[in-house]
């Protein structure tokens, strides 16, 4: 399939006439849902990812409790009319669970959940659309919903994909790249440390490969922080301005 | 609450000197100051670790959140609900991060004098308070884990009944004398500090009443005319669309809003542009008191 | 990250002292991998790998099906994973469908799917019969029969090997008709493998700043994080999964990468000794 479709033309633009190492238009919103505590929705191109955040609250499972920290609970889920083609729904699919631990784990680390022992978090998120780094925008909507619920973490988690075709690494695929067989790599870092939280990659990439490629699809998460952390302050700051002390 | 609503005019209100922090960010290095909520040190700096506003009081620096679960203090009015009964013990939702308890000995058992409790008013709990049914209280104590303690040991507090519950965010009620209002309009309101507002028929308590065996715990509501029930929804509303506009509640705050929108039908009040109106008119008229 | 019981405070603290000073609980050097068995037979396609005291079990069997709509001419692969509560009392009556070890389960499910299918490691288009009609099913059923840590290296090592072992029945094609040979009349057929994916994973300890490959249980259940690779001899990474836990700095993650390739290469060895070892004493038993 990639000897069809010119993933990169030799001017050096992709098929969406971006250039390598671009992203894509991104567009956010918070506190967009009225019952959950945080929530928020994110535009990555054409992949919308809308995210809900219940906590800390009373847990609904009593067997999940733990006595010195809250437990997160992610729910990651991909509705049937996301793409082109309509999804089946099938009862307990292994590759959203395994998303949903993923994501799980790596909030774990930065969410401070020895400030609420005994309560549950619970992060929904429902990808609307898919144009390709489904997983990245949802970790990114994740982010923006807790910080729009007021749960104290210790740094922001930007996500951003790269991938590597035609010798040269691109940032942030979309649904055609991804399916073209291009290696895609998502990434998720801590802006503050620039240390790497998750990794994920679905198909073969050679080891010499794969540095230019985790650089690459860092700078897209740092590139994300600032969009992100734009976002957050605009939103703080009318909140801000409209509450009468 | 959908931001696209919330782009009203505020005048002069560029002069707050307010410093908005953002998770990961570092709010000082100055290594004298103390860190307070939402806030965590890193080596020697404070870094933020929730997106607010930076609240400074002689060396304590503190991050207030513009949205956050009710986290009480002991004293405090609430409303809550009930959702287990448990062994010699109700759970208790008040929108917080845990569910409040109100112990069996914390409440007054019915007969009028103080009276120590026994078997069977542990199996009869139900009788007391049943899930589901809607209780006022004061904050006594926190648990070690951080669940709040209550109690209903006073007439004013106990099971609520003839009106209404209106949630808001729990930010926007401040601290008051006072938590029990009487409105001119007639109704009575409870300002729980936890966000949940109860709007209800004004009932007169009498002192006999607590003595009376059935009187704290029974289940049955005053009749209630039309008329009460439209002045009811009509508070509720205005709190609510007090509420949609991030104004802070009270007593002095409702009346001023119940009168702005006195002229509108009751279901007019939460339309985007009406509620925008009343609010901003009570708001004026607030600022106005104010300066007198 | 088994959580049935976690260890003690001064279990914690013991190893990751010994850790700092490079040295691990059972003498291993950081980068050691436990002694490998593999015992392949007597059925073609049945392996057993023993990764120190970790167990797992592999067995392959094939069916002939009618291909999917969209891919006529390739053959099916699937694999399903038993964590057999004999293994630990971690697993059991978790359903699987949530937090605590069923977690475990579905993530170690997935790193083998991606590991073996979504490599193309197995040449599925080999597998057809008739195109459009009949192709062959690969089933591979692995079951972890003792869990000391580090699971998901040992199921691969046992799906491979098995997968390598296993011999399916030859089939000559006729215009319409299909003859499935017995095993008496023809010699059955290996699988045409691209490549041999093998799994290597990481724990992390002291924030991250030190790894140590092929954990035991101890230090699975005291690590921060967890990292696993899937390489092959040829220098491919066909899956990197690192799911949560202690960020670490990039130039960490290329390093680990180097480490499990050479990691690889030894596996990769060790799965072809004992595949040679068990044509030679076919039918017997093989071990190496």
């Amino acid at each position: 399939m990639a000897a069809r479709l010119e993933i990169v033309s030799p001017e050096g633009l992709r098929v969406d006439g971006r250039r390598p190492a671009e992203v894509r238009r991104v567009l956010t919103r918070t506190g967009v849902l009225s019952q959950a505590d945080g929530s928020a929705y994110i535009e990555q191109g054409n992949t919308k990812c809308l995210a809900a955040v219940y906590g800390p609250r009373e847990p609904v499972k009593r067997a999940g409790v733990l006595h010195d920290r809250a437990t997160i609970n992610v729910e990651y889920n991909v509705s049937s009319f996301s793409s082109g083609e309509r999804r089946a729904k099938l009862r307990r699919d292994r590759k959203l669970l395994e998303i949903g631990l993923m994501i799980k784990q790596t909030f774990e680390t930065v969410v401070a959940t020895t400030s609420f022992p005994r309560s549950e978090i619970d992060i929904y998120l429902q990808i609307l659309q898919t144009d390709g780094g489904a997983v990245h925008t949802a970790i990114n909507a994740a982010t923006l919903a807790l910080i729009d619920a007021g749960i104290p973490m210790t740094d922001y988690v930007c996500a951003c994909s790269a991938g590597f075709v035609n010798d040269q690494a691109i940032l942030d695929l979309n649904f055609l790249e991804e399916s073209a067989d291009v290696p895609t790599l998502t990434v998720a870092l801590l802006p503050k440390s620039g240390k790497i939280s998750m990794l994920g990659l679905e198909s073969r990439l050679h080891i010499d490969k794969l540095e230019p490629v985790i650089a690459l699809a860092s700078d897209g998460c740092m590139q994300m922080k600032d969009t992100l952390d734009e976002a957050i302050r605009i939103s703080t700051r009318n909140l801000a301005k409209t509450v009468l002390h | 609450m959908d931001q696209d609503d919330i782009e009203m005019e505020i005048d002069g209100e560029d002069s707050l000197d307010i410093h908005v922090v953002t998770p990961g960010e570092v709010v000082t290095r100055d290594s004298a100051f103390m860190r307070g909520h939402g806030t965590y040190t890193e080596d020697e700096t404070l870094v933020a670790s929730l997106a607010g506003v930076v609240d400074r009081v002689n060396k304590l620096i503190s991050i207030k959140p513009l949205r956050t679960r009710y986290n009480g203090e002991i004293g405090d009015v609430v409303v809550g609900r009930i959702t287990e009964v448990a062994q010699k013990r109700w759970k208790v939702d008040m929108n917080a991060r845990q569910d409040g308890v109100l112990l069996l000995s914390s409440v007054n058992l019915p007969g009028g004098v103080q009276r120590r409790k026994n078997e069977s008013d542990e199996l009869q709990m139900r009788t007391f308070f049943a899930e589901g049914d809607m209780l006022s209280a004061e904050v006594q104590a926190f648990f070690q884990d951080g669940a709040a303690s209550l109690h209903t040991r006073s007439i004013k507090y106990g099971k609520l009944r003839n009106g209404s519950l209106v949630t808001v965010p729990s930010a926007l009620i401040k601290r008051t004398k006072s938590h029990f209002v009487t409105l001119p309009c007639g109704v009575d309101v409870i300002l729980g500090l936890n966000g949940y507002i109860w709007v209800a028929k004004h009932v007169p308590i009498s002192p006999e009443q607590a003595n009376q065996p059935d009187a704290l715990y029974h289940n049955d509501n005053e009749p209630i005319a039309d008329q009460e029930r439209e002045i009811i929804a009509r508070v509720s509303n205005t709190i609510l669309a007090l509420a949609k506009h991030n104004n802070f509640i009270n007593d002095t705050m409702i009346v001023y809003a119940y009168e702005a929108g006195s002229s509108h039908r009751v279901k007019d009040i939460l339309k985007p542009d009406i509620s925008q109106e009343i609010v901003q008119t009570a708001r004026a008229q607030f600022q106005e008191a104010q300066q007198h | 990250m088994s959580k049935d019981v976690p260890p003690s405070i001064n279990e914690k603290a013991f190893l990751l002292s010994a850790l700092i000073s490079r040295q691990r609980l059972d003498s291993r050097s950081p980068h050691d991998i436990r002694t490998t068995r593999i015992l392949l037979g007597p059925q073609p396609g049945h392996a057993e790998v023993r990764l120190g005291k970790t167990r797992v079990t592999a067995n392959v069997s094939c069916e002939i099906v009618r291909p999917r709509a969209n891919a006529p001419t390739e053959g099916a692969l699937l694999f399903t994973t038993d964590f057999s509560p004999m293994a630990s009392p971690a697993f059991g009556d978790g359903p699987g469908g949530g937090g605590g070890s069923g977690g475990d389960e579905i993530l170690i499910a997935r790193v083998l799917e991606r590991a073996l299918r979504g490599s193309r490691a197995v040449d599925t288009e080999g597998l057809c019969i008739v195109a459009g009609e009949k192709v062959w099913q690969i089933k591979v059923d692995v079951r972890v029969i003792d869990h000391e840590g580090n699971i998901v290296d040992c199921a691969c090592i046992a799906a491979v090997a098995a997968l390598m072992h296993f011999k399916r029945p030859d089939v000559t094609v006729l215009g319409e008709d299909v003859t499935i040979h017995s095993t008496s009349e023809r010699n059955p057929i290996p699988l045409t493998l691209h490549h041999v994916p093998i799994c290597v994973t990481f724990a992390f300890f002291n924030q991250g700043m030190l790894q140590v490959v092929d954990p035991n249980l101890l230090e699975e259940q005291c690590a921060e994080g967890d990292m696993t690779f899937v390489v092959n001899r040829h220098g491919d990474v066909c899956t990197l999964s690192k799911a949560g836990g202690v960020a670490v700095e990039a130039g960490q993650v290329i390093h680990c990468a180097r480490i499990a390739a050479a990691k690889a290469e030894e596996v990769t060895d060790m799965i072809k000794a004992a595949l040679e070892k068990a044509a030679v004493k076919e039918p017997k038993v093989a071990i190496v």
